[in-house]
């Protein structure tokens, strides 16, 4: 089983690398999916292994859970806000993308360097595929610094939550339920009152630029 | 001076013949200035005669290996000015590069001077020229740091003065005197570093042991022999002087120059930092290692962007010494961890490369006096269809670009091979830096590589093939038989090396027992007989021999099976296609600008391009008669790194000028006293 | 030594399947634009039709002209006798390795690109340009993911790699060999001159690359350097499916019967790859030449992670 945890979580840092590529809107929101199919097999996997070995069902519902909201409900609220505001590529850039790319990777060289020599990292349960998802949660971040538009915000915050979401399978093997549950929950109501948000200040303002966001202090 | 030559034993004799020889050649030239073609002739055959017996002697020392005490040459009652010689296999190997190259470069020399005929002075270029090859042989010999800082000066001054033989250019004189202050640059911090040494061991002796000095001192000298060497071989970014020095001197002193001048460096590099001072420290390879990378893909780079041959083979001097610096860098690492093979391993690459720089290399610069004796130019977009003029020049120059390209069979892709083999076992030993490391030089390897094989399609391209793109290309002639023979000879060794590399893989092995105690030759099926079997190193093998014997068996059947299938070959001459355009003329070509450019917006942030378009408007301003188009690259170490610091001690000099220089003589005065004063108190506290 | 068998099985195999590669990938894309393609062993036919007609050569060019096209088919067989198409044929030493097989093919590309500046025509030097470019972007690439992969078999052999790769359980699902897979197909897209980095069909300048080296050439010049590049992508083709998906531990025979069942499988999983070449090429478009280094830099950055998760799993 774990060769398959470690081939999923390599694939989960390339569509990180994949999301911070990009310069479409869809394609965030694609790509986002793609990452969120990922874990939903990634938690299906465990969970099949949880119910095999201890019979609990745990890991499983929040698999189900992963699916309904991440794949299915969080795409078609972010679908819906792009549809409503006019821009469609991101143009503007402070680096530009092979720079971008080079970061990641000194990202993940980094994640690993400072990893490597915690003691017990290889033994038990805890192994090093928690580099690819602390990476994971780096590379949301850097992508949040690097848009713009109000979109990628939000879908590099979603990268950041995934990413810890992953981190927190890999290292104990799934938290207690009510706090992924809890979690979840939190997550849905964040992006819907940020899809409204968003949508609220494109029709007021005319841009959701944050830079332009800025001059809205004093 | 008392001066006294001993007896030098029997096993040295033709090494004092070939410094004999190199003696004569300079003084008959002096003495037959007035007779130029005479001169001319005699002095350059006179050094082919004293460069096959360099050769012979350096290889049988490598073979025999006998290496004996210091034998001092001349003695003089100045306490510690004597001056030493020591010849072992690593002097002979490079000795052998030197001779090797003095030979073709001195045949080439008598077609090549006589363009000089009745113009300058033959006699003291040909002076010059015998005593530069013999300054740069007593650097190899020397055994003792005087006499190795001696004849290390001796070779900059006298290579400065070959560099500004042609002074009345303007531009000549002032890559002459920025040549001259970066090398004294380098040499300073050398004089710093033997400073180090005698302070601690109280002598000179470059082959003595460096047990006495400590840690930290031996740290502090490994940076400024660095820095000292770095500067003369033209690592980045102390390699400025470089792309001016060498196109400003004629063409067979820059092959000279970039072909074995640098490579005294390298031997400096060798001798001091791995035989003197035993590799203490992992960061010292480290540092080698990160400078090499650089200087390889800056090199090529910058390479890439230029077009006027000789600068380009200038910067491509850079990048090379990048990968000989490579493989030096892992060499030291491997020996700071104890790893005795693959430090064994890596310096055989980094001296080999070194071995075909020195051929291909010196054979490109040869090549460039070729086109420039031809055409009068040497700018590249001014060229074109010399292929048919010039065919037996670019035969030659195919070769050279094949080799310098690493491209096989020839000579650089054995070598570039070996370097890539001793990358590949260096990852595993060593921490995870190391690991990133060794990854990365082997990308920047293959950059530079694809790169560099893209500069010289460049080059042969635009130079050689299609339609001549001025007058100049068009009336140039073939070059006289001997500039033709000096080449081949350089390129037939190209060729060699490339097909039977066990046999330059012994000469090189040995060299590497004789200074670490470890060979390679385990792995090899050693000896003169086996020189078809294939190189093996740790089970990968290469064998460019049974490739070339394929090509060559597939090429036969092809044409056998395809005049089969087809029938006779019938062909049909026409012209180019032109898209029913009709009047196809040498304007409409690639131009070399235009072929470097996808390069150079690629890298864009690298060079930083200007570009200026003037049009001049005719009868509208849809009809113009002339466009002039420019395009530069920014010079980033000239303007980020150098000029500031020139400024800044130009602006302190003035200060201090100022306040100093009063002008008065009872400053002065006061001066002189409180220097006085100084000394003695010194004298009593020291 | 180098053994007869191997060798010769080995350059009738690549021969005669080059070609066939091409023939899929077309009627694949044929397909998928609902039409009815042409035949798919076209190719052959169009080979040997070439054979036989009447060379143009330009008055302009020399003898680089002339020599290439053998240069190219040479360097592209010696290139496939480093990579073995069955490794059932014992022995099946031929000495050459991964570096040795890069630089082969830098040969090939070098004599190109020179007879393409050869002929003083503005297409051969925007091709060559253009291809300069691209191959120096994409060198890096191949050699960081196969020597990653051959640090795992501790040798740069091809037939040792491909003798380990066949130890190794499923090696698709290890993270190392996943991502030299994804590094590996784009260089081959990238090598092979398809789409998204050049469109092998068109003679619009505006997108050629490769075509624009061949332009000038015609009859049995022509073949030999289209059957060169084909022989080339089917090397590329071979290298990536016999390491990454090995087949030969499974075959428990010996003697003539496995090697033909060996070659037999080989020849399906080519036709496999051909079809997920085509279907990559159709799914895509032509990208912007400035938009080329994007796509080598994501080649190159799938290697050197590939290189990075070798030690963070310890191969």
């Amino acid at each position: 089983m774990s060769n398959y945890l470690d081939a999923l979580s390599v694939l989960l840092l390339t569509s990180a690398f994949m999301l911070m590529g990009n310069k479409r809107i869809k394609s965030y929101i694609k790509t986002f999916r793609l990452q969120s199919i990922l874990i939903a097999l990634l938690t299906g996997i465990m969970g099949i292994n949880s119910l095999y070995n201890d019979g609990n069902v745990d890991i499983l519902v929040v698999c189900m859970v992963v699916i309904g909201i991440k794949v299915v409900y969080i795409p078609f609220l972010l679908n819906k806000t792009y549809e409503n505001v006019e821009y469609k590529v991101e143009k503007d850039f402070f680096l530009n993308i092979p720079i971008l790319i080079i970061g990641c990777c000194f990202i993940v060289v980094f994640t690993y360097f400072s990893l490597s020599t915690t003691t017990g990292i290889n033994t038990g349960t805890i192994n090093m595929q928690v580099v690819n998802s602390i990476s994971l949660i780096l590379i949301g971040l850097f992508f949040m610094i690097s848009r713009k538009k109000a979109i990628g915000q939000i879908v590099g915050f979603l990268v950041i939550e995934n990413g810890i979401f992953v981190t927190a399978l890999f290292a104990t093997q799934g938290m207690p339920f009510i706090v992924d549950i809890g979690i979840l929950m939190d997550i849905l109501v964040a992006v819907i009152i940020m899809g409204i948000m968003v949508f609220r200040i494109d029709e007021k303002f005319g841009s959701t630029d944050i830079n332009k966001i800025k001059d809205l202090r004093g | 001076m008392l001066l006294i030559i001993q007896n030098i034993g029997e096993q040295n004799s033709l090494f004092l013949a070939a410094i004999l020889l190199y003696l004569i050649a300079a003084v008959a030239s002096l003495s037959l200035m007035k007779h130029h073609k005479l001169c001319n002739i005699v002095s350059n055959v006179i050094c082919m005669i004293a460069g096959s017996f360099g050769v012979v002697a350096s290889v049988v020392k490598i073979f025999t290996g006998y290496t004996q005490t210091n034998i001092p040459m001349l003695q003089s009652s100045i306490p510690l000015i004597t001056l030493d010689i020591k010849i072992d296999s690593l002097s002979a190997f490079f000795i052998l590069c030197l001779s090797v190259l003095v030979v073709c470069v001195s045949l080439y020399s008598i077609g090549y001077n006589s363009h000089y005929y009745g113009k300058r002075n033959l006699g003291l270029f040909n002076f010059l020229y015998s005593t530069f090859i013999l300054s740069m042989f007593f650097v190899m010999i020397s055994g003792n740091a005087v006499f190795f800082y001696i004849a290390w000066e001796a070779m900059s001054l006298i290579s400065y003065f070959l560099v500004i033989f042609e002074s009345e250019h303007e531009e000549n004189q002032r890559a002459g005197k920025l040549y001259l202050i970066m090398t004294h640059i380098g040499t300073a911090f050398l004089l710093i570093g033997f400073m180090i040494m005698f302070s601690y061991t109280k002598s000179f002796d470059i082959f003595g042991s460096s047990a006495a000095i400590p840690e930290v001192a031996k740290n502090f000298m490994f940076i400024f022999f660095f820095i000292g060497f770095g500067t003369k071989a033209g690592v980045v970014p102390l390699h400025i002087w470089l792309p001016y020095a060498h196109p400003a001197a004629p063409s067979n002193v820059s092959a000279l120059m970039s072909g074995i001048m640098i490579k005294t460096a390298i031997y400096g590099m060798i001798r001091f930092m791995l035989c003197y001072l035993q590799i203490q420290q992992t960061w010292w390879g480290v540092v080698i290692l990160c400078f090499g990378i650089v200087s390889a893909v800056l090199g090529v780079a910058y390479a890439l962007m230029e077009h006027n041959i000789k600068k380009l083979l200038a910067f491509h001097s850079v990048e090379n010494i990048g990968i000989i610096l490579i493989g030096l860098g892992v060499s030291f690492i491997a020996f700071s961890q104890n790893n005795e093979f693959l430090g064994g391993l890596a310096l055989i690459a980094a001296l080999l490369h070194t071995f075909n720089h020195t051929l291909f290399k010196g054979g490109l610069f040869l090549g460039a006096g070729s086109i420039q004796y031809a055409t009068h130019t040497k700018d590249i977009d001014k060229l074109g269809g010399l292929i048919k003029k010039m065919p037996i020049t670019a035969l030659m120059v195919l070769c050279f670009s094949l080799a310098i390209s690493a491209i096989v069979p020839f000579n650089g892709f054995v070598s570039e091979w070996l370097t890539y083999q001793s990358l590949f076992l260096n990852i595993g030993y060593g921490g995870g830096a190391l690991n990133i490391l060794s990854i990365l030089s082997i990308a920047a390897l293959g950059l530079s590589g694809a790169l560099a094989a893209a500069c010289f399609i460049k080059l042969f391209g635009i130079s050689f093939l299609g339609l001549p793109r001025s007058d100049h290309a068009l009336n140039a002639k073939e070059v006289p038989v001997t500039m033709n023979i000096g080449m081949g000879i350089l390129a037939g060794f190209c060729l060699a090396i490339g097909l039977f590399p066990a046999i330059f893989i012994n000469i090189v092995d040995k060299v590497v027992f004789s200074l670490v105690g470890s060979s390679i030759t385990g792995n090899f099926q050693g000896g003169f007989l086996n020189a078809f079997s294939p190189l093996v190193v740790s089970g990968n093998s290469i064998s460019p021999v049974d490739i070339l014997i394929v090509f060559v068996v597939v090429i036969f059947a092809a044409l056998l099976i395809i005049r089969l299938i087809g029938g006779k070959y019938i062909e049909r001459k026409y012209g180019t296609w032109d898209c029913g355009f009709e009047s196809l003329n040498s304007r409409m070509q690639y131009t070399a600008t235009g072929f470097s450019k996808p390069l150079r917006i690629v890298f864009s942030i690298l060079y930083r391009p200007g570009r200026k378009v003037e049009i001049e408007e005719g009868v509208s301003s849809y009809f113009p008669t002339s466009i002039k188009y420019k395009v530069w690259t920014e010079p980033i170490f000239e303007k980020y790194f150098y000029n500031p610091v020139l400024n800044m001690i130009r602006k302190i000099s003035l200060k201090i000028i100022g306040s100093v220089q009063t002008g008065s003589v009872h400053a002065y005065l006061i001066y002189i006293f409180i220097a006085v004063l100084a000394l003695m108190l010194y004298n009593r506290l020291a | 030594m180098i053994e007869a068998t191997y060798l010769i099985v080995q350059i009738i195999v690549i021969i005669l399947l080059a070609p066939l590669v091409n023939g899929i990938i077309k009627k694949v894309k044929a397909f998928t634009q609902k039409r009815k393609g042409g035949s798919l062993f076209q190719m052959y036919f169009d080979l040997f039709k070439l054979f036989k007609k009447t060379a143009v050569v330009s008055d302009v060019s020399s003898w680089i002209f002339k020599v290439t096209p053998y240069i190219v088919f040479a360097t592209a067989i010696a290139a496939a006798l480093i990579v073995p198409v069955t490794t059932l044929i014992k022995p099946m030493w031929f000495p050459g390795d991964i570096i040795m097989l890069v630089y082969i093919f830098a040969l090939g590309r070098f004599f190109m690109m020179l007879a393409a500046l050869d002929t003083g025509s503005t297409f051969g030097g925007m091709g060559a340009s253009r291809e300069a470019m691209i191959s120096s972007l994409i060198e890096p690439s191949i050699l960081v993911s196969l020597i990653t992969v051959g640090l795992i078999a501790k040798s740069t052999t091809v037939s040792v790699i491909m003798n380990f790769m066949q130890e190794v359980h499923n090696p698709l699902i290890h993270p190392v060999y996943i991502m030299a897979f994804c590094a590996l197909f784009i260089i081959i897209i990238a090598e092979t001159s398809r789409t998204p980095v050049d469109d092998p069909g068109t003679h619009l300048e505006l997108t050629m690359v490769h075509e624009a080296m061949v332009l000038e050439y015609s009859g049995r010049s022509l073949a030999l350097m289209e059957l060169g590049a084909a022989i080339k992508q089917l090397v590329f083709i071979t290298l990536l499916v016999n390491i990454f998906i090995p087949h030969d531990q499974m075959i428990h025979l010996t003697g003539f019967s496995a090697v033909a069942i060996s070659l037999l499988v080989y020849l399906i999983k080519v036709i496999l790859a051909a079809i997920c070449i085509a279907i990559a090429e159709v799914s895509t478009v032509k990208l912007r030449l400035f938009s080329i280094p994007n796509l080598a830099a994501l080649a190159f950055i799938l290697s050197f992670i590939g290189f990075l998760q070798y030690f963070v799993f310890g191969g």
